[in-house]
């Protein structure tokens, strides 16, 4: 177990500048918290939310929801509440008097309080149990429906992964992913990274492959494919509406948008597959990256600067790196004979690839700064198609270890990876997106 | 002649405005169906099964033209040329093992292979499209070699265009 406590008390109110409402006041400094999870499954931090306080009907909802929530982190594992000695309950929300040697005896590391004042507003805190330091704390407006309910939760969980990790995009983001119905048909659904929002996106006969979020949100492109042709699927996701558009040569693979609107995407022109860029019109402008091989799978960081993608240019496909300000090209995947499915890190530290090994595909992780790899997923099945969340610390994947396709999200540094709930059907190809606009 | 300029301007706007508009909505989206097919006479549609039949196999990972792939399509390439009113569609397909969006570009080289190894035979580009699906439509279902050795293909679709 190895907890940290890295970020400077100063960064602190950084951190929650964009919290809700305000930051709840509390007798002892608060002490923020930064964990890091060292290689997969060797560490977790043990989490438990105390019994709520204020005697609210909503309580055990936000409770279930926030637990829901937090159950997808893998870092996290969430103790059982019956394990501490005398109960989860709490004398106090704000800590004072709170017996925290109870919660360490259960192995509690973070314990959450809540206090509901009426059924409208709630006060959640973090402790750190081994000192009983507040780490940080909000007050929430709750609406009346169920949905409001939901939404503190997502709301709260933010802030505690920001508190955390210093992101709480995982909340705070959209994810669209290809889900299929039956033989032949695969269509765009979207939805928040907790499985809320559950949205059918397109409705197309055909394929469709390898969605990519604009930068704005306004649009998700994809790979289409009907029976005689690729085509690249534009979605409105306002409006739900597509327009198919079709390129020379028929061949249309892995789009990605730019951080300017602009696209790479693989297409044929002549013998070869290439990454092309699209301009805002998705008019072809110009090859990214010349070779006689095939080049697909470009992946972009959030500066527009570096690009990895998948090459066979040295025979076998393998991961590379181009600096699209500089122009020069390096090879990043340097062990095995297959490596694929590029996923760069919005901070452009890390990409992340499917290396092909034995029966299957397994997450790699290659860090651009010291060069070191890291392997974050372990099977059984196959793992593929990584993507990196906007804040560049968690990854989707999907997976085969249960029998059937479905999405699960890891962190770079690997630990247990948690299956996304997508619904029924296959889940594949997982996108991370800017959260929906309000 | 201003007048008629910018009437011929208002034209192309407004049609460029309503193709973009049908291009947006959902049900304008290319569906893929049979709507721009012809039916075949008899004798075309002898022609189009001596297409169709006869796939081609691949090595894994590989999209070179083996010999026995060679003197497939060089059996099919007089039937094509004979039936110029047929349209063929060479579709390039994956085994099992790779990625998704990897294969589809293997696949796409594994059409392209056979397509210009038919251009060379006399085939015009006009007869010919290539599709790539990658791995998304096995022939064969299992994993295996036996399995994989069946899937890693080009198969040819043959239809008559209206």
């Amino acid at each position: 177990m190895i907890v940290k406590y890295t970020l400077a008390r100063g960064l602190f109110p950084l951190l929650l500048i964009p919290a809700l409402l305000f930051t709840l006041p509390r007798g002892s400094e608060a002490a923020p918290l930064s964990v890091q999870v060292v290689g997969a499954g060797e560490s977790s931090v043990n989490l438990l939310q105390a019994d709520p306080l204020g005697g609210s009907a909503r309580a055990p909802a936000l409770r279930k929801a926030v637990n829901d929530n937090l159950g997808l982190i893998s870092f996290i594992r969430l103790v059982n509440p019956a394990g501490v000695p005398g109960g989860a309950g709490v004398s106090s929300a704000a800590g004072e008097g709170v017996d925290f040697k109870r919660f360490a005896l259960a192995q509690v590391h973070l314990l959450i309080t809540a206090f509901w004042q009426g059924s409208s507003q709630v006060e959640m805190r973090c402790f750190s149990v081994a000192d009983g330091r507040f780490m940080f704390g909000n007050r929430y407006a709750v609406g009346a429906g169920e949905k409001d309910l939901l939404d503190t939760a997502d709301a709260f969980c933010a802030d505690f992964l920001e508190a955390v990790i210093g992101r709480g995009d995982f909340f705070r983001s959209a994810m669209a992913f290809v889900k299929s119905d039956g033989a032949l048909k695969k269509d765009i659904w979207s939805m928040k990274p907790n499985g809320r929002n559950l949205t059918r996106m397109t409705d197309l006969k055909g394929e469709a492959l390898s969605p990519t979020w604009s930068p704005d949100g306004r649009r998700i492109l994809f790979t289409h494919i009907d029976k005689r042709s690729h085509g690249l699927g534009v979605c409105d996701t306002a409006s739900r509406t597509v327009q198919r558009i079709k390129f020379p040569g028929n061949t249309v693979i892995g789009p990605a948008y730019m951080p300017d609107g602009r696209v790479a995407v693989g297409l044929t022109d002549g013998r070869n597959p290439s990454i092309f860029l699209l301009g805002h019109s998705f008019q072809k402008e110009r090859r990214l990256d010349e070779s006689s091989a095939i080049d697909v799978s470009p992946s972009v960081d959030a500066s527009g600067s570096l690009m990895a993608f998948t090459s066979s240019r040295l025979g076998s496909p393998q991961v590379f790196l181009k600096d699209l300000r500089t122009g020069s090209v390096r090879r990043i995947s340097l062990s095995g004979s297959y490596n694929t499915d590029p996923s760069i890190s919005p901070d452009g530290s890390l990409v992340a690839y499917a290396r092909q090994e034995g029966g299957g595909h397994r997450i790699y992780v290659h860090d651009l700064v010291t060069g070191a790899e890291r392997q974050v997923s372990f099977g059984p099945g196959s793992d593929e198609e990584p993507a990196f969340a906007p804040d560049s610390y968690f990854i989707a994947f999907m997976s085969t270890r249960a029998g059937a396709r479905q999405l699960y999200v890891t962190t770079r540094n690997g630990g247990d990876a948690k299956r996304l709930p997508t619904g029924s059907g296959n889940a594949s190809f997982p996108a991370w997106g800017p959260a929906p606009r309000r | 002649m201003n007048k008629i300029r910018a009437l011929k301007l208002l034209c192309l706007v407004l049609a460029l405005t309503l193709g973009f508009a049908a291009g947006c909505a959902k049900k304008e989206v290319g569906q893929g169906g049979d709507d721009d097919e012809l039916a075949m006479t008899e004798s075309e549609r002898e022609a189009a099964a001596n297409i169709s039949n006869g796939i081609i196999y691949f090595e894994y990972d590989r999209y070179d033209l083996a010999a026995q792939s060679k003197d497939t399509l060089s059996r099919k390439a007089p039937v094509i040329k004979q039936f110029p009113q047929l349209r063929v569609t060479i579709e390039g397909h994956c085994d099992e093992r790779g990625t998704e969006e990897y294969n589809l570009a293997l696949g796409e080289r594994r059409a392209r292979a056979a397509y210009e190894f038919l251009l060379n035979l006399g085939v015009p580009a006009s007869q010919m499209d290539t599709v790539s699906f990658g791995k998304l439509h096995p022939a064969v279902p299992g994993s295996g070699e036996a399995a994989w050795a069946k899937n890693r293909r080009d198969e040819f679709k043959v239809f008559k265009p209206k």
